[in-house]
């Protein structure tokens, strides 16, 4: 049984558990997320450091190395759990300075409205007018080619999206009644923003930081790669398939493990992206492999209208 | 329509100009210069160079030189490339992305639109699974390791196409591969979006009561009007390609504007950084105006406004 009230959380993990790739994703991402933080409290999760070296140099993957060695001789399976910490925690990181930045940012754009809106919004587009990685490159050689330095760039040139959602959400939410009424109450701006307009932006929000997760760790395996992002000792799933790039030739597995697992955290935080927009827009039907997925009340009042046939329903 | 050409170039001068002042001020508070290299040089031959290229004088003023070289079109002189103007440099290099980004842009319009068009007509069906899947995957898949996999699947196993530089028609083959992938994803999922809208649409009900066959009300009805988003991605998709082509170029050893800048900034080479980031920008800037003029062309109703 669907859950009675349609706006909250439960509602929304009740339409999302209906889209399998979403929800598998969620679980994917569950996963990395558990293996990245019992990394970070030091659970030994494989039977190597990620630092410990061995005789055995450029190994493929056997039974005691799961995923081979380097040429250093270290355990490539340890050091990509090693390399979960920081490439999960900057896709995350940045996803929550390109929330604040945007967020007020928009919000002020917005609500003011006008000359502000207009001069905020060209700033925007100044902030557009520039390749992504060239900005990235340009900050990171600025501050440091360490993490903080790889953080604040990427967070500089991934919270444009966010302000421009954020103002035109704004902008179409000032002239809904509820607003009007809270103004002609006599609530202060700043209430009207935060309690009024903000919670009601909230959805298509969440949706824009979904994604910028996964661009966020994209941009910074790239800019790795290229040699322009974190630098030894620093250990990334980027700065791991770079140092692989250089032996493709003849080691394969070493590019080919942690692009892997790049790809798949990156797939399931889109996968997860697109199936809360639908989730969180009652308006859209559910589909799924072959199947068009209701709950049973929306399913009773479509075969009222009998507007479409009903391939199948799910429960 | 001029007026709108004019408008553009106009409000281009103060962008580029704000644009060419903070990569200006940004190269220069960097840590280290061009001429702290691997190689110690003495001291007074560093002195000279620096005389040479104007770098001994204090910064506003080395800006004001810069400024009024930039408005007569000259971007200065490379450090590294010693003799080379940056002109020089950029005149090689720039065809040479060009002929690599019009060839992914091709190909990811040629995959992607079909992908998505196909994908919105049979909604919910297996192929829509299928070409969604694999759109999600190409925009997840970084674009090294699309890259990594044909240099290894083409060029070291099969050994069939050639995998470094820039010489013949062969050579384009796998970098512009690598290019499009992601715009193509990109498209696929966008023109999925557009043709489904558009499908809903009172007037393609019409056009199909009418007895229109179906592909014919697709092709004829619904994909000319589903494209006026899709032609409005240009801009993005324009910075996809140039991001790209950062990395495909550095991938493939191609002498290109994305290689020469990652060079640059190791370098130091301020002009050349300069240069680089300037013609990026005034591309982001053509393409971004050629999609307003693009738009009016498809919708006339633009005009109004």
């Amino acid at each position: 049984m669907a859950p009675k009230n349609k706006a909250g959380i439960g509602y929304i993990w009740y339409r999302l558990r209906m889209i399998k790739t979403a929800y598998g994703a969620f679980w994917v991402i569950a996963a990395i997320c558990l293996v990245a933080s019992l990394s970070a409290s030091q659970f030994p999760l494989t039977h190597y450091q990620y630092y410990q070296t061995s005789e055995d140099l450029l190994l493929g993957p056997c039974a005691s190395h799961w995923m081979g060695t380097d040429e250093l001789g270290r355990d490539l399976l340890a050091r990509i759990i090693y390399g979960s910490q920081l490439s999960i925690s900057i896709g995350i990181t940045t996803a929550f300075i390109a929330f604040f930045i945007g967020t007020i940012y928009g919000a002020i754009a917005g609500y003011c409205g006008g000359k502000i809106d207009n001069l905020l919004m060209r700033g925007v587009d100044i902030a557009y007018a520039l390749p992504d990685l060239l900005v990235m490159i340009l900050i990171g050689v600025l501050i440091g080619r360490g993490t903080s330095g790889i953080l604040i760039a990427l967070g500089l040139v991934s919270w444009m999206g966010t302000a421009r959602l954020v103002r035109a959400q704004f902008l179409q939410l000032q002239h809904e009644e509820f607003v009007e009424a809270a103004r002609a109450a006599g609530q202060s701006g700043l209430i009207i923003v935060l309690k009024h307009l903000l919670p009601n932006a909230m959805g298509p929000i969440i949706v824009a930081l979904t994604f910028t997760v996964p661009s966020a760790i994209l941009s910074e395996s790239t800019l790795s790669f290229i040699g322009l992002g974190l630098s030894p000792p620093a250990c990334s799933w980027g700065t791991l398939a770079s140092d692989g790039w250089r032996s493709l030739r003849g080691h394969p597995h070493l590019i080919l493990f942690p692009s892997f697992f790049i790809f798949m955290t990156v797939l399931s935080f889109n996968f997860l992206g697109d199936g809360l927009r639908d989730a969180l827009d009652p308006r859209t039907r559910l589909f799924n492999y072959g199947k068009i997925v209701q709950d049973p009340e929306e399913k009773a009042e479509a075969e009222g209208e009998k507007t479409e046939p009903q391939l199948a329903s799910k429960e | 329509m001029l007026s709108l050409i004019f408008k553009r170039i106009l409000l281009a001068i103060p962008v580029l100009w704000i644009v060419a002042s903070i990569t200006f001020m940004l190269v220069r508070i960097v840590p280290g210069g061009p001429f702290e290299g691997d190689k110690a040089l003495p001291p007074e031959i560093v002195a000279n160079l620096k005389a040479k290229y104007h770098l001994d004088r204090p910064v506003p003023e080395q800006y004001m030189l810069y400024m009024q070289r930039l408005t007569q079109g000259d971007l200065g002189l490379s450090y590294k490339y010693i003799g080379r103007t940056v002109n020089d440099i950029l005149g090689d290099a720039f065809p040479i992305s060009l002929q690599l980004g019009i060839a992914g842009l091709l190909l990811a319009v040629a995959i992607g639109v079909p992908l998505g068009t196909v994908a919105a007509v049979k909604r919910g069906s297996a192929a829509d699974f299928g070409a969604m899947f694999m759109s999600t995957a190409g925009i997840s898949v970084p674009s090294f390791v699309i890259g990594a996999l044909l240099i290894f699947i083409f060029g070291i196993w099969l050994k069939i196409l050639p995998v470094a530089l820039w010489e013949s028609w062969r050579h384009m083959i796998l970098p512009a591969i690598t290019l499009a992938v992601s715009p193509a994803a990109y498209l696929a999922r966008l023109t999925r979006a557009s043709v489904m809208e558009i499908l809903e649409k009172d007037w393609v009900r019409t056009a199909r009561s009418k007895g229109l066959s179906g592909d014919k009300t697709v092709v004829k009805h619904v994909l000319r009007n589903a494209l006026i988003p899709i032609a409005t991605v240009l801009g993005p998709l324009t910075a996809i390609l140039v991001t790209g082509s950062f990395v495909v170029e550095y991938m493939y050893a191609i002498p290109g504007m994305g290689r020469f800048f990652i060079t640059a900034v190791g370098n130091r080479d301020y002009d050349l950084i300069m240069g680089t980031t300037l013609v990026f920008a005034v591309l982001l800037i053509i393409a971004n105006t050629i999609v307003d003029i693009v738009y009016l062309i498809l919708d006339p109703r633009m005009q109004v406004n």
